[in-house]
């Protein structure tokens, strides 16, 4: 059923280059690399440009170690050995958001040592709370419009933000349907696939990705019918990677039904208002992102989030993913981990890295955890 | 190795150091809110506001002199903090949850006031920090700048520094002095224009202090900035090294070349480290570090001001910039290299200097390297794997 269309999302993943590519040649438009995935991405298809996710992939590692120490996170030595192998070579530009130190030092190493001609960061607030955050991220976000405006050499219209927002929101509706499919009835779409087609979605043509998403979406529709009886599972963490880890929980009837991650959930999770002023919409999409560690609010929202959501949904374990070295993500690990045991829920913490493709002791632990929880 | 002679002024510090601690832990009985604050972050706001500012970094750095940082991390690494974060964090988590507290305990915050311009660890360990001792948690939230100071930086810091005094007016009940404001930044300019021309005389050659004086005498300019105290203990500081400049005693004995260093000590090898340059005619004239400390604030424009210095920190800044301000030192204190630290605890500092070495050594030919290491934390450090990155690093000092 449906392999046709998902095997295309599948391809994607396996070579990520390959889309971009093909549309490059035909096209002979510009490329605006991105890492994942609090950018304003809206922006950079609204100047014509391809908004290019970088989610890793295998690649040779020797070369990096001479820009960026070991104890760097695996997810900005992969981004950086892609490029410095050859890997992104069709990128005219990148933008990388401030999730953390390490991508707030990435820049001037990258331009070092592979200069685009299109270089910036978002810069993105750390606090999100006060009336001081909206102001400054609409700012922030008018520069790198005025900015885009001059390498493209003529200004964004609104009309053309707004085809963008459309388009966008429609893709984020089609990706949320899935994800609805996939929580009610877990057989029709495996939790690898739907993370799969998450991830393709950041390296399709846009356009192009919208009518895929349609045909996957009708026709899982068509085959729903069973109810769900797997074990329920949320997982929370900086990203899903590598995808062979969710052949484990398939594999040991699982389903994941929520995430924080941003190669998951919440890089859909919300949309931008299609009516007033654009780059305000835009700001309050970015303000009311699903909690993640780069930035909260002092109440904790992330902690909260994280059981309230597990609680809602009747999840009945939660899978922490830790990024070796992410240092936000460990910072919340301890008491993320106690609140969820307080309300009783069981969690599991598990450290991943980029590009690893020894599996093999991670197997074991998540089908443990896997069999403790799902076998009443 | 080389029998220094010690600063009358290390008594005087001793002393201060002693009451500032004093201080702090009698605050609370006193009905004065103790506030937690980082070492980059606008402190005169906290102290015109009378609460009294605590820098849980010094705590973490006396932790790593005392040579107690892994025993105090150990307790934050039992509940899943790992070994790679800050030592500073780790000490103030460890210290959290330890039931031993080698060097007394760390004084617990009624509040806390985070500035990121430094470091993303700061605001995640005083969030930690803040649900831990259930205390209100504040960032001051300054986004990186590049070469030129931006007016929406510059804003949104604004913006937040209300944002702060309108929060202390309701912990204090008191509306905002700032009569009592620009008298404390008049103190904090005069405190860091002492601190500097102290911190200057390390060009003279020979000079009478260096690097690693300056990391001892350092702790009243970060923690009491704003202070009389702290204008008095610089005063008495610049009279005698200027002393020493007359009476020709220097900072090591048989100064050959000057050298540059990125960024924090080693605090716990501090002395080893001293006597290692020492014993290569060496001094360790400079480091952006030290310097961090140097704010001239405009009296008429308090608020913009403080929004101004403390955004265009270097700290604060991006790869360009920081190259160029390492540049700058090298021709001020005219450095015959450069030594650079790769600080496992401190990200921000620490990546990008493998690229920086080799754009350095291109632009101004100076023999330069880095090492590893961490601040705080001997579990990291191998000496003969220091040594090894050094020992050549001399070899072509003495053969330019
Ligand atoms: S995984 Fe963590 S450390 Fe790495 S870039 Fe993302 S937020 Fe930063
Ligand atoms: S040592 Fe570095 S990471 Fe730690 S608090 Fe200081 S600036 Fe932040």
């Amino acid at each position: 059923m449906n392999t046709e269309v998902l095997e295309i999302f599948r391809q994607a993943v396996e070579d990520p280059g390959k889309e971009v590519r093909e549309w490059k040649e035909k096209k002979g438009g510009k490329v605006v690399g991105f890492l994942l995935t609090d950018v304003p991405e809206e922006l950079i298809h609204a100047a014509g440009f391809f908004p290019f996710g970088i989610c890793g992939g295998t690649v040779r590692m020797d070369q990096v170690e001479a820009h960026l120490q070991f104890w760097s996170c695996s997810y900005v030595r992969n981004s950086l050995a892609l490029a410095l192998d050859g890997k992104l070579d069709f990128l005219d530009g990148l933008v990388i958001p401030h999730t953390c130190d390490t991508t707030r030092m990435l820049m001037g190493i990258w331009k070092h040592v592979r200069p685009l001609p299109f270089m910036d960061s978002f810069r993105l607030p750390r606090q999100v709370g006060r009336p001081s955050a909206k102001q400054y991220v609409v700012g922030e976000l008018r520069r790198i419009k005025d900015r885009l405006d001059d390498f493209r050499g003529t200004e964004i219209t609104d009309e053309e933000l707004s085809q963008s927002f459309k388009l966008y929101n429609s893709n984020r509706n089609l990706l949320r349907k899935l994800f609805n499919l996939h929580e009610q009835n877990p057989a029709s779409i495996s939790n690898k696939d739907l993370y799969t087609v998450v991830k393709a979605s950041m390296v399709i043509e846009r356009e192009k990705l919208n009518m895929l998403l349609s045909e996957l979406v009708s026709v899982l529709a068509e085959n729903a019918g069973t109810p769900n009886d797997k074990t329920k599972i949320f997982i929370s963490g900086t990203f899903l990677e590598p995808l062979d880890l969710l052949n484990y929980i398939d594999e040991s009837g699982g389903a994941i039904v929520g995430d924080d991650l941003k190669n998951g959930f919440r890089y859909i999770e919300s949309d931008v208002a299609e009516a007033g002023d654009p780059l305000e919409a835009l700001a309050e999409r970015q303000l009311k992102r699903i909690p993640s560690a780069s930035y909260d609010i002092p109440e904790n929202l992330r902690r909260h989030f994280l059981v309230k959501t597990a609680q809602q949904k009747g999840v009945q374990g939660v899978i922490l993913l830790h990024v070796k070295y992410c240092e936000p993500e460990n910072y919340d690990y301890y008491d993320n981990i106690q609140a969820l045991e307080k309300a009783g829920i069981p969690a599991l913490r598990i450290e991943t890295e980029f590009g690893d493709t020894s599996l093999g002791q991670l197997s074991t632990r998540v089908q443990a955890f896997m069999e403790m929880v799902g076998g009443e | 190795m080389s029998e220094k002679k010690t600063f009358k002024t290390a008594q005087l510090m001793k002393e201060m150091m002693k009451k500032y601690y004093e201080d702090g832990a009698a605050a609370k009985e006193r009905g004065i809110p103790v506030a937690w604050v980082t070492a980059v972050s606008p402190v005169e706001i906290l102290y015109a506001a009378g609460v009294f500012p605590y820098y849980p970094e010094n705590f973490g750095a006396v932790a790593a002199a005392r040579k107690v940082a892994d025993k105090l991390s150990v307790h934050a690494e039992s509940k899943g903090y790992a070994h790679d974060l800050c030592g500073y964090a780790r000490c103030g988590i460890g210290d959290a949850y330890a039931d031993e507290h080698p060097i007394g305990e760390i004084v617990k915050p009624e509040v806390l006031f985070c500035c990121n311009t430094q470091c993303g660890s700061l605001p995640k360990w005083f969030e930690v920090a803040s649900r831990f001792y259930n205390a209100p948690y504040f960032l001051l939230d300054a986004p990186l700048i590049g070469n030129e100071p931006e007016e929406l930086c510059t804003s949104y810091y604004k913006e937040q520094l209300y944002e702060m005094i309108s929060l202390l007016e309701k912990i204090t009940g008191n509306p905002f002095d700032y009569d009592r404001l620009a008298e404390v930044l008049h103190l904090s300019n005069e405190a860091c224009r002492l601190w500097n021309e102290v911190l200057d005389t390390a060009a003279l050659k020979p000079a009478p202090f260096g690097f690693f004086d300056a990391c001892f005498h350092m702790a009243p300019i970060v923690t009491m900035r704003g202070t009389q105290e702290a204008v008095t203990y610089y005063q008495a500081l610049k009279e005698e090294v200027d002393e020493r400049i007359k009476e020709g005693i220097h900072a090591i004995p048989n100064e050959r070349f000057k050298i540059y260093f990125d960024h924090i000590p080693l605090w716990p090898k501090l002395r080893w480290f001293s006597d290692l340059f020492a014993a290569h005619d060496s001094l360790v004239a400079v480091s952006q570090y030290t310097h961090s400390w140097s704010y001239s604030f405009d009296l008429n424009r308090p608020i913009d001001s403080l929004a101004e210095q403390y955004t265009e920190e270097f700290v604060n800044r991006y790869f360009d910039y920081r190259l160029q301000l390492k540049m700058n030192f090298f021709k001020k204190y005219n450095v015959d290299g450069f030594v650079l630290f790769s600080n496992r605890s401190c990200k921000p500092n620490a990546f990008g200097l493998y690229d920086k070495r080799s754009i350095l050594s291109e632009k101004t030919g100076l023999p330069g390297v880095v090492f590893e290491a961490d601040m705080s934390d001997l579990r990291f450090f191998s000496e003969s794997q220091v040594l090894a990155k050094l020992e050549p690093f001399f070899e072509q000092l003495g053969s330019s």
